[in-house]
C-alpha cells in the first residue's frame, strides 16, 4: 500500500482565504446580488426589495440560487465537478485530516458531517422552537395581541416549515451519516461528496427560509396551498426555494445511504444480521428518494406559475389548487413516516441494550419498517377528506390509512416483548425510549380519530389534528432524538454528558411535553382552530395553561443545552469506549471513532443483539483484507 | 484467518484508507444509476399526473384553448437526438467492453455533440412554438415539463462529458495516471482508489443506464405531449 504524503496544514490566514464557510458566506451574498440584478437584466427594473409587496418574482429566485450557487463555490463544491469535466479521474476524499477547521467547510469524513448536521439540525431546531415559544405568547390571550395577523401567521409557517423541513433530516443527517458506515463495517459512505453536499444545502435553505422575513414572510403554513401559495407576497418564494433545496438534499441523502448499505456491508454481515437501525434508514432513505422528487416537481410549479405565469394551479386559468393538493400530499405523508420510522429504529436498537435481552421479532421488527414505508404511499387523500374528495374514495383512504397502524403495531409488539423480563436499566436514553411507548401511543390512538371521515370532517384543521401530530412527531422522533443523543453522543465527541442533568431535561420534557400537548385535543374539540390567532373566551384557561407549559418545554430543552455545552465545552470528562456495554459495533472502536474508522475491514458473524448468549461477539479480522466485500 | 484483534488505533497512518479497490466506487456508482433513475421517474410521474388532472379537469374550458398545439416536428426532432444519443452511449459500451477503446470515445463524443444538439433544439422549439407558458392548463403542463427534462438532460450531458473527457484525456498516458490526479486534496500523493481509470468502464454502465432511461422518459413524454 502506497504510503500517503499529507502536507502539514497551511497557516491560518491562507485557511481563511481559502474554500470555507467564511469564502462561502462572502461569495453567497455575491452571489445573491449578481442574481437580482441580472433578473432585473432579463425582466427590466423591479421594486425595492425590503418592505414592498410589489416584487419582481424571478428577480427573488435568480438572486437566491445565485445566492446558493456562490455559496457552494466558496465552500469548494465545483472544484471536483469541474475537474471531472476536464478528464480528471475520480476521487473520494477531501480535507478529512485538517483538525477543527474540517468542520467549517467541504469535508468527506462521514464522521464529520455526521457532526456538522448535528449542530446545524440544532441550530434550527432552536429558531423553530424559538417561533413555537412566540406562537404561545400570541395565544395567551383570546384576542390578537402581540403580533399583526400576517406576522403571526409567518411565524407560524415558519416553525411548521423549518421543523418539518430540517427535521427530515433530524436521524438520518447526524446519526445515520455518521453510524451507518461504521454499523456496516465500512470506511466511508457510497459518495462522500454528496453525503457533504447534503448538510450544505439544507444550511443555505434554512438561510433561506429565515430571510422570509425581509419579503413580507408567508401566510400558508407549512403545507404552502395553492392558491394561497399564487397570491401571496414575496416571502412565499423564500418557502419554495427552502422546501425545494430540503427536497433535494433528502433526495440525494436517500440514495446515498441506500447506495452504502446495498453496496459497502462488510463480509459476513448478511440482511438477517444488519442491525434494526439501518434497516430503519433503509425504509426512510427508500421514502426520501421516491417522495422527495414530488416535492420538488410541485414546488417547481409553484415557482414556474408565480415567475413564468403559468396555471398549474389556477383554475381560471385551466389550472387546479387540488392539483397542488395531491402532489403535495403525495410527498407529504410519505414525509411523516420519513421523520417517524428512524424513531422506530432507534428505540428498537437501544431497547436491548439497556434490556439485556435480544430484540424479539427481528424479522417482524423489518417487517414492521418496511411495511409502514409502503403503505404510506396509499393513504395521502385522508388530509383531503374535508377538500371536496370524492365521496367514493374516502372508504379506501380510510382502510388503507388504518390498516398502517398493523405494522407500526409490529414495532410495538416487538419493542414490549423486548422489555418483557429483561433486566431493565433505567438510563438517560432508555427514559426516552420509553417514552416514545407512550407518546407514540396517544399519537397514534387520535390518528386513528383523523383516519375516520366522520371524525375527521369535526376534528380537521383544529387543534385536535395539531396536538396529533405533535405527538406523532415531537414524541415520535424528538423524543428518540434526544435518546439517540444521549446513546451517541460519548462516542461521536469522546465526551461524556451529565447523567444528572439528562434526566432533569428528559422528566422535565416529557412533563411539560404531555402538559402542553394533551389539553390541546380538548381545544380542538371545542372548536379551536388551527393557525388562527383568535379564539373564543371560554378556552383562555386551557390555552393559558398550554403556553406555560410550552414555555417550560422550552425551559427543559435549556436545561439540555446547558449539558451539552457544560460537558463537551467546560467538564469535557472523556467518555469510555462502550459506556453502555453495548454489543454493536460502534461502541467496540475508540472514542471518538479515528478518521478510518477500522484498521481493516471487519468480519460479522452475528446481529449484535446477542445479549445474555455468552461473550460479545469478536469481529475476527483478517490481516490485509480490503475494504468492502472483496 | 487471523486472530481478533482491536478494530482499530488512532494512531493508524491515514494511508489505511488509500488505494481502495476500484471495485468498489464502481458498485457505488451503478446502483446510484438505479436510484437515481427511480428518483428521476417519480419527479416526472408529478407533471404526468398533472396532465392528466388537468386535462380531465379541463377548467374554465381553459386545458387547451384553439390554437395551442405543440409542434410535432420539433418534439420528434428533439426527442429523436435524445434516443440517438442514449443508444450511442450504448453501443459505445458495447464497444469499451469489446475492448475497442477508440470506437467507445468516438461514439462518446457523436452522443455527447447529438445529445447537445437535442438541447439545442429544444431552446428553438420554445421559441417557435405559437403559444406561451401563460396559455392554459396545456401550456403549464408542456413547458414545465419540457424545461426540466432539459435541465435533466443537461445533467446527463455534463456527465457523459466527464466519462468521456477522462477516457480521451489518458487515452494515450502510459503508467496509468499521475499522482496527484486521483486524491482528493492536491496535497496527498497516494490515490484514492486502486487504478482509477479503469472506472471508466463503471461510470459508462452507469451513464449508458441512466442516459437509456430518460431518453424512455422522452419518448413518453413525446407521446403525451405532442400525440395524445
Amino acid at each position: 500500500m502506497t504510503e500517503a504524503a499529507i502536507a502539514p496544514p497551511p497557516p491560518l490566514w491562507r485557511r481563511l482565504l481559502g474554500f470555507n464557510l467564511l469564502t462561502g458566506i462572502v461569495l453567497g451574498i455575491g452571489g445573491w446580488y449578481v442574481g437580482w440584478y441580472g433578473a432585473h437584466a432579463i425582466s427590466g427594473p423591479s421594486i425595492e426589495y425590503f418592505g414592498d409587496t410589489d416584487y419582481n418574482e424571478l428577480s427573488v429566485y435568480l438572486a437566491y440560487i445565485g445566492g446558493v450557487i456562490g455559496f457552494l463555490v466558496g465552500l469548494g463544491f465545483l472544484n471536483y465537478p469541474f475537474a471531472r469535466l476536464r478528464g480528471y479521474p475520480p476521487s473520494l476524499r477531501e480535507k478529512e485530516t485538517g483538525g477543527w477547521t474540517r468542520y467549517f467547510g467541504l469535508c468527506t469524513d462521514h464522521k464529520v458531517v455526521g457532526i456538522q448536521y448535528l449542530w446545524g439540525i440544532g441550530l434550527f431546531f432552536f429558531i423553530g422552537g424559538l417561533n413555537a415559544m412566540l406562537i404561545r405568547t400570541e395565544q395567551l390571550s383570546p384576542h390578537s395581541q402581540s403580533f399583526p395577523m400576517g406576522t403571526y401567521l409567518t411565524i407560524v409557517g415558519m416553525h411548521g416549515t423549518m421543523m418539518m423541513g430540517m427535521m427530515t433530516s433530524g436521524i438520518l443527517g447526524p446519526f445515520a451519516n455518521y453510524l451507518v458506515p461504521i454499523m456496516i463495517g465500512a470506511r466511508r459512505m457510497a459518495f462522500p461528496r454528496i453525503e457533504a453536499l447534503t448538510f450544505w444545502l439544507l444550511m443555505a435553505a434554512g438561510a433561506i427560509l429565515t430571510t422570509t422575513i425581509f419579503f413580507g414572510g408567508f401566510p400558508t403554513g407549512w403545507t404552502g396551498y395553492a392558491p394561497l401559495q399564487t397570491e401571496a407576497n414575496a416571502g412565499i418564494d423564500n418557502y419554495i426555494l427552502f422546501f425545494a433545496l430540503v427536497g433535494i438534499s433528502m433526495t440525494l441523502l436517500g440514495l446515498n445511504m441506500i447506495a452504502t448499505i446495498l453496496t459497502m456491508r462488510a463480509p459476513g454481515l448478511t440482511w438477517t444480521r444488519l442491525p434494526i437501525f439501518v434497516w430503519g434508514v433503509l425504509s426512510t432513505a427508500v421514502l426520501m428518494v421516491l417522495a422527495a422528487p414530488v416535492l420538488v416537481a410541485v414546488l417547481a410549479m409553484g415557482a414556474l406559475d408565480r415567475t413564468a405565469q403559468t396555471s398549474f394551479f389556477n383554475a381560471a386559468a385551466g389550472g387546479s389548487s387540488y392539483l397542488y393538493e395531491n402532489l403535495f400530499w403525495v410527498f407529504g405523508h410519505p414525509e411523516v413516516y420519513i421523520l417517524a420510522l428512524p424513531g422506530f429504529a432507534i428505540v428498537l436498537e437501544l431497547l436491548p441494550v439497556f434490556s439485556r435481552k435480544p430484540l424479539w421479532g427481528y424479522r417482524l421488527a423489518v417487517a414492521g419498517l418496511l411495511g409502514v414505508s409502503l403503505l404510506s404511499w396509499f393513504v395521502w387523500q385522508h388530509h383531503l377528506f374535508v377538500s371536496g374528495i370524492n365521496g367514493d374514495l374516502r372508504p379506501f383512504y380510510m382502510l388503507s390509512t388504518e390498516l398502517i397502524s398493523i405494522p407500526t403495531g409490529f414495532t410495538f409488539l416487538c419493542g414490549m416483548m423486548t422489555l418483557w423480563r429483561g433486566s431493565i436499566r433505567f438510563t438517560v436514553p432508555m427514559l426516552f425510549c420509553l417514552a416514545w411507548f407512550f407518546n407514540f401511543l396517544i399519537g397514534g390512538l387520535s390518528g386513528v380519530f383523523l383516519s375516520d371521515v366522520p371524525s375527521d370532517v369535526t376534528t380537521h384543521g383544529s387543534f385536535f389534528s395539531m396536538a396529533h401530530f405533535h405527538y406523532t412527531i415531537m414524541g415520535g422522533l424528538v423524543f428518540t432524538f434526544f435518546a439517540a443523543i444521549y446513546y451517541w453522543l460519548p462516542k461521536m465527541t469522546g465526551w461524556e454528558l451529565n447523567e444528572r442533568l439528562g434526566k432533569i431535561h428528559f422528566w422535565t420534557m416529557f412533563v411539560f411535553f404531555n402538559s402542553t400537548f394533551a389539553p390541546l385535543f380538548a381545544a380542538g374539540f371545542l372548536g379551536q382552530s388551527r393557525r388562527a390567532p383568535v379564539y373564543t373566551g371560554n378556552l383562555k384557561f386551557l390555552n393559558d395553561w398550554v403556553s406555560i407549559s410550552a414555555f417550560l418545554l422550552g425551559i427543559s430543552m435549556l436545561v439540555f443545552l446547558y449539558n451539552l455545552v457544560r460537558s463537551v465545552a467546560f467538564v469535557k470528562k472523556p467518555a469510555e469506549a462502550n459506556p453502555w456495554s453495548s454489543r454493536s459495533i460502534e461502541f467496540q472502536l475508540p472514542s471518538p471513532v479515528p478518521v478510518h474508522n477500522f484498521d481493516r475491514i471487519p468480519v460479522f458473524s452475528s446481529d449484535p443483539y446477542g445479549y445474555g448468549e455468552g461473550p460479545a461477539p469478536s469481529w475476527v479480522v483478517p490481516a490485509g483484507a480490503p475494504a468492502g466485500r472483496e | 484467518m487471523a486472530a481478533a484483534e482491536p478494530l482499530a488505533h488512532e494512531g493508524t497512518s491515514y494511508a489505511v484508507v488509500e488505494e481502495e479497490p476500484p471495485e468498489l466506487l464502481g458498485r457505488n456508482l451503478v446502483s446510484a444509476s438505479y436510484l437515481l433513475a427511480g428518483a428521476t421517474a417519480f419527479f416526472f410521474v408529478a407533471f404526468l399526473f398533472a396532465y392528466f388532472y388537468l386535462r380531465s379537469l379541463n377548467n374554465a374550458d381553459m386545458w387547451k384553448p384553439a390554437g395551442i398545439d405543440a409542434s410535432v416536428g420539433w418534439g420528434t426532432a428533439v426527442v429523436a437526438c435524445y434516443v440517438v444519443s442514449a443508444a450511442l452511449v450504448r453501443i459505445g459500451l458495447t464497444d469499451h467492453l469489446a475492448l475497442r477503446r477508440s470506437q467507445w470515445r468516438m461514439k462518446g463524443l457523436a452522443a455527447l455533440l447529438v445529445g447537445v444538439v437535442g438541447l439545442v433544439l429544444q431552446v428553438i422549439a420554445w421559441t417557435h412554438e405559437g403559444f406561451g407558458p401563460a396559455d392554459g392548463g396545456f401550456a403549464s403542463v408542456y413547458f414545465g415539463w419540457t424545461a426540466f427534462l432539459f435541465l435533466f438532460v443537461l445533467g446527463t450531458m455534463l456527465w457523459l462529458q466527464m466519462t468521456v473527457a477522462m477516457s480521451l484525456r489518458y487515452a494515450q498516458a502510459e503508467g496509468g495516471v499521475p499522482a496527484g490526479h486521483a486524491s482528493g486534496d492536491p496535497d496527498r500523493t497516494a490515490h484514492d482508489i486502486r487504478d482509477p481509470l479503469s472506472l471508466v468502464r463503471a461510470e459508462l454502465v452507469g451513464v449508458s443506464f441512466y442516459w437509456t432511461f430518460l431518453a424512455g422518459i422522452a419518448v413518453v413524454t413525446w407521446v403525451v405531449l405532442y400525440l395524445i
